[in-house]
């Protein structure tokens, strides 16, 4: 139940991944959170909020929760004038995780409006209620394509892989301008790319870390149809085939531009360190939540074939498959991991000075197979998310 | 007489599916390649079809008429072939071989009862009319005049006409306009009753030009004479058959009477224009029964026009020699998707005013998932595919030689080419279950169906979705499943260039429920098009009426195009037809609003009677 002599939180993105673990675990240590979000066509914000606190089984702790229908963009974020003061008169601290996480530039002007755009009110309302701390939650890549070790610093480059990282790096420079002016004292929360729960699999999304292995997948069941039910004419004309173990040979070169890692971490991490920040930090800190084991590629595929019972994936590092003549699984597979390549062969090194201090040496698991089987079980129970809350 | 109960495989009763009929006289033209009713083929008269045999059951369940003489020939001259189960299910989901069935036994029911079958009345004018045409070719049997009451559309109230007349040549019709002028006697023309606003029914006479199906082909000069009675399907059948491609109507309308009616127009009109852009001569018989032709130096201005509601027709057209157009052995069809009407409709400019394609027409969702579907349910599902999963809202249909296709893809534009479109068709049922639909939508996120321009994307798409006529025929009705994979086995069926040319791909749009079109000419203006659509829906759904985006098609170099909105309504609930009047004349009313102030909106109805104008006269007068 709410303990009275945590600070009171204002959630933004609490209907998001990372937002919602974060409530969710929030409400269990006893904070009472105020989630300024929207309602949709279909469902007005408190049912979002209700459903999500049944999927994490905790229901009972709605009454520590109270929504507010806002609207980032508008002044006094879309709330009547009283609302707005009572609410500024009783928040503590303002956690901003709501976010548009999309990679795509066609999509540069809405980025950049959620992302950019919607601190304005965002900032005025936690200097009207002079919250103790703004915590801002970012992401590790602000630090763009320019240096190999990244410094737990404001960010400084100019040069990124998507908007995303574009929009999040220009935000935080803003928010971290106003609070020195306006005496907000402020934290950055930096996560990697984050995953399901580590214990039990479970999640609310299923990109980054899920859309390469949802990729091989489809195109594995595309042939696996193909052999089973039509002859396998196509399959086999582009060397596909069960092998004698019951194996799916499935030919798949993957081409990264150099060796390197993914750095992932497990949402759980994600939200006890982030916890931890939040109760510990100090002014002006910046966290970075990233894994010091990130993981392999190569790792990755052994982990799907062991899984998938496929064979035949193979990554070729330092080359490029643009003159290559490549097979329809190839050039579709490419197709799908393109917004996501830059990040499946990473060599940045992130600094974690300040989270170690803080969190007192919280570290991400390491990623084994039996945390992804049980992330990739629950991803395929769950149908990549389309039948997330069906029970 | 009671209703015969039992129920058709689709759930309806004989007499249920018998009020459904569309009327849209397909069962008279052997668009699938599996026949056509043989007693029609020999009678001719539109009873004698299947659309007759409906109506005629529906009246005798109604009490409308007796049993009469001609409707027991009709009754008995059904064999119960099933043919017209194979076309009627194609186009609306309906078995009609049931309602022929129903049809038959009523009669026989009658009879063996001991009802006593109505004998004809002779008339003096029925002699008259007989001594011009022959015996067999006029009527008042009120079973085949019964078969005449309906239109299209039944926006009208149906009219009973006293005889049905069948003639045979130029002359016999000079003849009996002047018989009718004598006696005062009204008379109207009808070709396959497909006029909408009540002008192919009436009291007095009918005249039937069915029997009336010369074609006479002058290659030399690239034109082909048509009779009155041949249907748009038939002809360009005839014309591709000797290489060569008309401007089709839709494939069930007889080409004069289209002509006449409002002038021809396709998505082929891009190139091929409208009204008089493919007229080189007509004859017609006139008022007072003399006959004259378009090209005689005192006949009538028929290339003029004049924005009228209601002008006179200039006669009866008796032949019409119309233009055939080249074909290349290289043509094929593409469907090229956009998120927005305003891309669409950039694009389709773009390309008439380069003259890119021969034919091309936006279509919206519901358009072609209707049509790819071969059931309602499928219809509705596959739409929500489209929109949801693979985010395409329009799609733009060309046509054109392999230079069109291979520039519009130089253009950037990602495309279903024939092949794609093959498994698109063939493959629906997968489409329903592909998980993998999820990821291609995230893959068009940064650039909108950017899978199509993967090299191999075609072969993978049928590797997902295996298209055979097997999967596309296992959601349609078991016993006619035999038949469908035969016919979906046939290239033709999945060819974009030979559904465009012979009208196919509109054909199934009316399944749900019948539609009336509000057709208009109008600049290729996003803004203005856009207002449009927006007025339209705001009618329709004021008077709750199912409506939907029909076509646009770009003619005149892209200076003017084709705009058509649909209403959708039940013709049996006399409240929706009591809707759709209000729909029809509110969305007129808008027509003319936009005629008055732009100056560049023409309502299609006020083409009526004017379609050899030409189309200077008529866009830009």
């Amino acid at each position: 139940m709410a303990d009275k002599s945590k600070p009171t939180i204002a959630l933004t993105g609490a209907t998001g991944f990372l937002g919602s673990h974060l409530m969710s675990s929030m409400l269990l240590k006893g904070y009472t959170v105020i989630v300024l979000g929207r309602s949709t066509k279909e469902e007005p914000l408190y049912e979002r909020i209700s459903r999500l606190l049944r999927w994490f089984g905790i229901e009972n702790r709605l009454n520590q929760v109270t929504c507010v229908d806002t609207d980032l963009s508008q002044d006094n974020l879309g709330i009547e004038n009283e609302e707005y003061s009572r609410l500024c008169s009783v928040v503590g601290s303002f956690i901003h995780c709501a976010s548009d996480t999309s990679f795509s530039e066609s999509k540069r002007d809405k980025v950049m409006a959620a992302n950019i755009n919607n601190l304005k009110g965002i900032l005025e309302f936690s200097r009207y209620a002079r919250v103790n701390f703004f915590h801002y939650i970012s992401t590790a890549y602000v630090a763009g394509l320019s240096e190999n070790v990244c410094k737990e610093n404001l960010p400084v480059t100019n040069s990124f892989t998507n908007v995303y990282e574009e929009s999040k790096a220009g935000a935080e420079n803003i928010i971290a301008q106003y609070c020195d002016k306006n005496s907000i004292n402020l934290s950055i929360i930096r996560p990697s790319i984050v995953y399901g729960d580590s214990q039990n699999g479970r999640s609310l999304k299923f990109n980054a870390l899920y859309f390469p292995i949802r990729s091989v997948q489809s195109i594995r069941d595309i042939y696996l149809n193909d052999l089973k039910n039509n002859g396998g004419k196509k399959a086999l004309k582009n060397g596909i085939y069960i092998d004698k173990e019951g194996y799916l040979f499935l030919p798949l070169k993957i081409y990264l531009p150099k060796e390197g890692d993914l750095n992932i971490i497990p949402v759980d991490y994600f939200v006890n360190a982030t916890i931890k920040i939040i109760e510990n930090c100090f002014p002006g800190g910046i966290f970075h939540l990233t894994n010091n084991s990130p993981t392999r590629m190569t790792t990755l595929v052994k982990y799907y074939e062991q899984l998938m019972k496929v064979r035949g994936v193979e990554i070729i590092y330092g080359k490029s498959a643009d003159n290559l003549s490549r097979n329809p699984s190839e050039e579709l597979f490419d197709r799908f991991i393109e917004p996501y390549r830059p990040y499946l062969s990473d060599n940045r090194i992130f600094d974690r000075t300040n989270t170690d201090l803080v969190t007192g040496n919280l570290n991400p698991p390491e990623f084994t197979y039996e945390i992804f089987k049980k992330c990739m079980e629950y991803a395929i129970r769950v149908n990549w998310g389309a039948s997330i809350f069906d029970n | 007489m009671k209703n015969n109960v039992n129920k058709t495989d689709n759930g309806q009763t004989p007499y249920e599916t018998a009020r459904n009929c569309r009327h849209y006289a397909m069962c008279k033209i052997d668009f699938l390649g599996s026949g056509v009713c043989d007693s029609g083929l020999e009678k001719h008269f539109v009873s004698y079809y299947p659309q007759g045999r409906m109506i005629l059951y529906e009246a005798l369940v109604e009490n409308k008429i007796p049993i009469t003489e001609k409707c027991v020939e009709i009754a008995d001259s059904c064999d119960l072939c099933g043919k017209c189960d194979y076309q009627c299910y194609f186009l609306n989901e309906m078995r009609p071989t049931k309602v022929m069935e129903a049809l038959k036994n009523h009669v026989e029911t009658f009879i063996k009862e001991g009802g006593k079958i109505k004998p004809p009345k002779e008339d003096r004018m029925l002699t008259e009319i007989k001594i011009i045409v022959g015996e067999n070719w006029a009527t008042n049997d009120e079973a085949i005049t019964i078969t005449y009451s309906h239109d299209l559309s039944s926006i009208s109230d149906p009219k009973i006409p006293d005889y049905v007349v069948m003639p045979d040549t130029k002359e016999e019709i000079s003849s009996l306009v002047k018989l009718f002028n004598k006696n005062n006697i009204t008379y109207t023309i009808r070709g396959n009753g497909q006029n909408l606003l009540g002008f192919a029914i009436n009291e007095g006479v009918i005249i039937d030009l069915n029997r009336m199906k010369t074609i006479e082909f002058d290659e030399k000069n690239w034109l082909v004479k048509v009779g009155p009675g041949v249907a748009a399907f038939d002809l360009q059948k005839q014309a591709q058959k000797r290489g060569f491609r008309i401007n089709a109507a839709e494939p069930a309308a007889l080409v004069c009477a289209n002509i006449m009616c409002s002038g021809i127009m396709s998505t082929f009109s891009t190139t091929y224009g409208i009204n008089a852009d493919n007229i080189i001569d007509a004859e017609f018989v006139n008022k007072e029964g003399s006959i004259f032709s378009l090209n005689d130096i005192s006949s009538p201005n028929l290339y003029s026009y004049k924005n009228l509601e209601h002008k006179n027709s200039p006669g009866i057209c008796i032949s019409a020699s119309i233009k055939l157009h080249p074909v290349t052995d290289d043509e094929s069809g593409i469907l090229v998707p956009f998120q927005t009407l305003e891309n669409a409709l950039d694009f389709i400019k773009d390309c008439a005013i380069r003259h890119i394609g021969l034919a091309l027409g936006i279509v919206g969702t519901e358009y072609i998932s209707v049509f790819l579907s071969p059931t309602k349910k499928m219809a509705s599902e596959i739409k929500s595919i489209f929109v949801d999963k693979l985010n395409i809202h329009w799609l733009v249909v060309v046509i054109g030689d392999k230079y069109a296709i291979r520039t519009i893809g130089e253009m950037g534009f990602p495309f279903f080419d024939q092949n794609l479109f093959n498994s698109l068709y063939l493959g629906l049922p997968s489409l329903k279950k592909a998980q993998w639909l999820d990821l291609v939508k995230e893959l068009s996120d940064d650039e909108p169906y950017s899978y199509l321009k993967i090299k191999s994307f075609a072969e993978l798409f049928e590797t997902a979705l295996s298209p055979s006529p097997a999967l596309y025929s296992q959601e349609i009705d078991k016993e006619l499943r035999p038949f469908f994979e035969k016919l979906f086995s046939r290239q033709e069926m999945t060819d974009l260039v030979w559904l465009n040319m012979y009208r196919i791909m509109s054909t199934r749009l009316g399944r749900k429920k019948p539609f009336l079109p509000a057709l208009m000419y109008l600049p290729i203006d996003n803004i203005l098009i856009n207002e449009l659509s927006d007025k339209f829906r705001l009618i329709a759904e004021k008077h709750q009426i199912d409506h939907d985006f029909g076509f646009i098609t770009p003619i005149d170099n892209g200076k003017r195009c084709i705009f058509e909105y649909d209403f959708f309504y039940d013709y049996n609930d006399p409240d929706d037809i009591q809707r759709i009047r209000k729909v029809a004349t509110e969305a007129n009313m808008l027509i003319d609003d936009y005629s008055v102030k732009t100056g560049k909106v023409k309502g299609h109805p006020y083409v009526l009677y004017q379609g050899f104008c030409r189309k200077e006269n008529l866009l830009y007068s």
